[in-house]
């Protein structure tokens, strides 16, 4: 493979790993500057997002039809854990260290009911639709050049109500300020719940792109969780541009190492990059 | 005694003093290791490959290898330990991760999904039994000196350092300690005793493979120590009975027999159903019990 023909896999390949991590990353950093703490159990709203686009495009459903319920099944699973398991825990005062503790539990508990539901098989999308095209030089399929759209578009989505609309406005002020925030008129529960649901849609379409682009298994959320951690701690916590850029930089690595090697040391390079960064942040979180 | 009730004794042998060693690093030093079976599986890994495939005698296998999980553990805490909790936590998991990946990538020297062994008890009797029971005995005994240990920590000068620098890190650090360093120390040394156990769990499994180092392990401990209750090391104890002893073992071989009528599904669906379950204890525990399940009034935090 000559130079360019590896920069444009790259590239192109890089960009469409890293669509649904964008998507993702920009749900999980609403949530980290919200409530200041790592939400494991985020992974599972990828997931569940997956399963029940899966089951509804086997039942017939078309693909793109099947990607609203995954939105509302990851934001349900969202809600649902924060006003559970976190809220009140977050009320009592748990510490940031045990609230990810917390979070890893709810993770379990949910994975594995999502595994005892729909079994432990992999699952596939059947996608008839679906035409190889070729875009300098490198190969992709018309549905991921869609997913690539839709994700820059409900990111776009996700900025603009982050920065110009009201309830981004309170949300921010709730996230710095909270005794502040309800003095202003701010009501914390609704502000909160409908965050947490934004997060939770973003989770679900994520999962639906992954499944769509490889397989359906509900370790698909857990494998890719500490990507997305690391993308929003490098990115900058509560930074939507920022996890944008490190959302495309950690697919475009990582498909830049995959492509020679394999997707492990891909893996094992980005961790490893990964806890270099956190050495260098000046935030200390 | 049946070989599953030694191999069974062995492994809540060995996960209590997995939990012990939680305790030393979570309760005493304030260091949340999320990469327990980061350290468990680098030593399992390389105890198998120098008795297996180097052929080198049990006994300085087993030195080499806690010795090398001290240097990781020693160079990984100088880069991790003075980050906040979160980062430690975040960082340690994907230490983990990256053991596991190099368990599955490194294909000549592992074996990958193909696993590697055979790994012998480190004697050799008439009978393979015995042999399985002295291991078994000297895994009570070592798992019983972690515990003591970490029962006794608190009344030492050196634990009392710890739990100061745990508590308030700047004021210990104006008294003049050299609380990174210290903190640096402690860590790779209590991670050294989860690479001792988990050298010590490769002839139990006698073959090795990547899927025995999945993050399970790691949540099994911290769920055993926050059900027993992080402030005593006996909690601990009590966790681990309750959730590898009572699910692993007693749970499963008192349904074995209904296994057979449930058939294969139920076998399969079995893990999921263990582990959903711990996961809603986890969460049971911070909701009503945050002290855990044997916490006592005057050492609890709140309420």
């Amino acid at each position: 493979m000559d130079f360019w023909s590896y920069l444009a896999s790259t590239l192109l390949l890089g960009i469409q790993e890293a669509a649904p991590l964008v998507l993702a990353a920009i749900g999980f950093t609403l949530i980290f500057r919200l409530n200041g703490f790592i939400n494991v159990a985020f992974a599972e709203s990828i997931t569940i997002g997956a399963f029940v686009g899966v089951t509804l495009n086997l039942l017939g459903w078309n693909i793109y039809v099947s990607m609203i319920p995954s939105a509302i099944s990851g934001g349900l699973l969202s809600v649902i854990s924060y006003l559970a398991f976190y809220r009140p825990a977050l009320r009592r005062g748990v510490g940031k260290a045990e609230m990810i503790i917390l979070s890893v539990g709810v993770s379990y508990l949910f994975r594995h009911l999502i595994k005892i539901v729909w079994g432990n098989e992999t699952m596939f999308y059947s996608s008839p639709g679906t035409q190889p095209i070729k875009v300098f030089g490198v190969g992709v399929t018309n549905l991921n050049l869609v997913a690539i759209g839709l994700v820059i578009v409900t990111a776009v989505a996700i900025t603009l109500f982050m920065y110009r609309t009201r309830y981004g406005e309170k949300m921010r002020a709730l996230a710095d300020n909270e005794v502040l925030a309800k003095s202003s008129g701010v009501n914390p529960l609704a502000t909160s719940t409908l965050i947490w649901a934004i997060a939770g849609v973003a989770a679900g379409v994520a999962g639906a792109f992954i499944g769509i682009r490889l397989m359906v298994s509900a370790d698909i959320g857990w494998n890719i969780i500490l990507f997305i951690i690391m993308i929003t701690i490098v990115g900058g916590i509560g930074s939507v541009r920022g996890a944008i850029v490190a959302a495309f930089s950690v697919g475009i690595i990582q498909m830049g190492i995959a492509l020679p090697a394999n997707t492990y040391y891909a893996s094992i390079a980005l961790l490893v990059l990964f806890v270099v960064a956190l050495k260098f942040r000046k935030e200390k979180v | 005694m049946s070989s599953y009730w030694i191999q069974a004794i062995s492994f809540v042998a060995i996960f209590i003093a997995l939990a012990g060693s939680l305790y030393l690093q979570s309760s005493i030093g304030g260091i949340t290791n999320f990469g327990i079976v980061g350290f468990f599986g680098v030593a399992m890994y390389l105890y198998t490959i120098f008795v297996v495939t180097l052929a080198m005698p049990p006994l300085l296998a087993l030195l080499a290898v806690v010795g090398i999980v001290f240097v990781v553990a020693l160079v990984l805490g100088r880069v991790i330990l003075n980050l906040g909790p979160q980062s430690i936590l975040v960082a340690t998991l994907a230490f983990a991760t990256i053991i596991r990946h190099l368990a599955t990538v490194l294909e000549g020297v592992t074996g990958a999904a193909k696993g590697i062994g055979t790994v012998k008890m480190p004697w050799d009797f008439e009978k393979t039994s015995d042999e399985k029971i002295l291991f078994m005995v000297v895994l009570i005994v070592l798992a019983a000196i972690v515990l003591l240990y970490a029962a006794k920590i608190k009344k030492t000068p050196y634990g009392r350092l710890m739990l100061s620098i745990k508590d308030n890190e700047v004021l210990s650090e104006s008294l003049g300690k050299a609380t990174l360093n210290h903190k640096v120390i402690y860590f790779a040394f209590t991670c050294a005793i989860i690479g001792l156990f988990g050298a010590l769990t490769a002839p139990i499994y006698t073959y090795i493979f990547p899927h025995f180092i999945l993050a399970d392990v790691t949540f099994v401990v911290w769920i055993a120590l926050i059900l027993g209750g992080r402030m005593s090391v006996w909690g601990a104890v009590v966790g681990i009975v309750a959730t590898k002893f009572l699910f692993d073992f007693g749970i499963e071989s008192a349904l074995s027999a209904f296994q057979v009528r449930m058939g294969p599904a139920f076998g399969a669906m079995w893990p999921n159903i263990k582990l959903a379950v711990f996961g809603a204890m986890l969460i049971a525990i911070f909701m009503f019990r945050p002290n855990g399940i044997v916490s006592r009034k005057r050492e609890g935090g709140q309420q």
